[in-house]
């Protein structure tokens, strides 16, 4: 589904990420994880073609995505549903709008009926029947994620990325999201790439997992395998400890 | 310590070179795609652009109109004035003032205005669209920003600029006919005399209006999309937007100013 072979990416003159290999099979749920500026949300944004790696390619579904022009890249991200880390759901449209704006772009003559009615149920799957019509202004932090899952979650995309999906919510609401992406991902059977700072979270939720450090990656494997990690920096990571190299 | 001082003077001035290349590249590919877009009918919302010229008319009509024609009354004051002083003769003051608004001023003055409004507005919004990863989420649903975004400006801001620039033209010429009458008696058949002005005037002050008209847009767009991060990022991507369309503008007047005088007149 989705191959990473040695993607190295400079910014700037600063090395975001080294070497980074990966082989995403679909139908898996994988999270990513590591301290702050540890190029998580950059690794996700290069995956979806908004950095071009100086080395190595992406391969989504066998297209190596470093190599197609900008129009090619649009079609691609149609197969990719996106929750960005601040949600940035288009403060110029209304709630529904914002979910039904994915579905509506890829299919441009739906009926507006069939189209309404969609994003309305997608709300309704996230728990925010009644607020269609509300502006995502007028939503609480919680809210707002779940506008932004459903919007993600709506063209039943092969991919789904998540970028902190539960950052700054309460551990009931933060229970509840993961609950609610296990259930979608069940129903459109696609696979997942979580990034989030709320490891014991995230831990519950996916099957694999990637520790990444200044743009290595210091562990890839099963979710059960963190604990014996060697590595010192997964190791104090994981754990929380406050002595180590981070 | 002189080698030193070379090596970063020559450094810097390398630095930014380079920078101002990268930004004349990335200008002129945001225009030809600007362009492309138009043809990319199916990529825009239904009505946008009706939208945006209602947003950039309508919202500049009194800026427009306040400060034209009070420029025309000043303008006319202060000829009179100084006509008053050596001649007496206000014959010529109505057809001369009527040539070098339509060739020279109206088109400069309302693109001028239409700069700090519609430039700033335009870079705002795409600007805080950027830091807010908004422009990523419409790519994320296979749209290119600049034909959702921009190309809907761009049109509508070269046909609201024509036509809030005859309205300016007619504006300022009455609120001049005003003044030289009120002021220095000088009789409204005598102000409104047209033969003056010539089809090239008409063509050159039509071509600035258009030209004028589309610079904005795409000068405020591609300063919106390059925003850096933050709501610093924003303010100062307004500034610039504002800048360099205003001299994009001018720039523009004085090339079609230039080649009308070679070839049209």
């Amino acid at each position: 589904m989705l191959q990473l072979n040695d993607i190295t990416l400079k910014l700037d003159e600063n090395l975001i990420l080294d070497r980074i290999s990966l082989n995403i099979q679909p139908g898996s749920i994988w999270g990513i994880i590591g301290p702050p500026a540890s190029g998580k949300s950059v690794l996700v944004k290069t995956i979806c073609g908004f950095f071009k790696p100086q080395k190595g390619n992406i391969l989504f579904n066998g297209t190596d995505i470093c190599k197609i022009p900008e129009t090619k890249l649009l079609e691609i991200r149609k197969q990719i549903g996106m929750l960005f880390q601040n949600n940035a759901l288009f403060d110029f449209m209304n709630v529904w709008e914002n979910v039904a704006f994915p579905l509506r772009r890829s299919n441009p003559d739906i009926d507006p009926e069939l189209l309404r009615e969609k994003a309305w149920k997608r709300l309704k799957k996230v728990g925010l029947a009644g607020s269609e019509d509300k502006l995502c202004s007028e939503l609480s932090g919680g809210m707002q994620k779940r506008v932004g899952i459903a919007r993600a979650t709506i063209n039943k995309a092969p991919l789904n990325i998540y970028d902190e999906p539960t950052a700054g919510l309460d551990p009931v609401t933060t229970s509840k999201i993961y609950d609610l992406l296990l259930e979608i991902k069940r129903q459109n059977s696609s696979t997942v790439l979580a990034i989030s700072s709320d490891v014991e979270g995230l831990r519950n939720f996916v099957d694999n997992i990637i520790v990444l450090h200044e743009g290595k990656i210091r562990y890839s494997g099963p979710e059960k395998g963190l604990e014996t990690s060697t590595d010192p920096v997964v190791h104090q990571f994981v754990r929380g400890e406050e002595e180590g190299p981070l | 310590m002189m080698k030193q001082f070379l090596t970063n003077f020559f450094a810097a001035v390398g630095d930014k070179t380079i920078s101002v290349f990268t930004a004349a590249k990335t200008l002129l590919l945001v225009t030809l795609n600007i362009f492309r877009g138009i043809f990319h009918f199916k990529n825009r919302e239904k009505g946008e652009i009706l939208k945006q010229a209602y947003e950039i008319g309508n919202r500049s009509f009194l800026f427009v109109s306040v400060t034209l024609s009070a420029l025309g009354m000043v303008l006319v004051f202060q000829v009179c004035l100084q006509i008053n002083k050596i001649t007496g003769d206000q014959s010529q003051v109505g057809p001369e003032f009527i040539k070098g608004m339509i060739h020279a001023f109206v088109p400069i003055l309302t693109a001028m205005m239409l700069a700090t409004r519609v430039g700033a507005g335009i870079a705002a919004e795409i600007g805080s669209m950027k830091v807010t990863e908004q422009l990523d989420a419409l790519r994320m649903s296979g749209v290119d920003p600049i034909d959702y975004l921009i190309v809907p400006r761009f049109i509508a801001s070269i046909f609201m600029t024509f036509i809030l620039g005859i309205y300016a033209a007619l504006l300022v010429i009455l609120a001049g006919a005003f003044m030289a009458h009120h002021s220095f008696g000088v009789n409204y058949n005598v102000f409104f005399v047209f033969d003056k002005v010539t089809w090239g005037d008409l063509i050159i002050g039509s071509t600035k209006l258009l030209a004028h008209g589309s610079a904005i847009p795409v000068v405020s767009g591609y300063c919106g999309l390059t925003t850096k991060v933050g709501s610093e990022g924003v303010g100062v991507a307004t500034t610039r937007a504002v800048i360099n369309s205003s001299l994009a503008v001018i720039i523009l007047d004085f090339i079609i100013s230039a080649i009308g005088l070679m070839t049209i007149q």
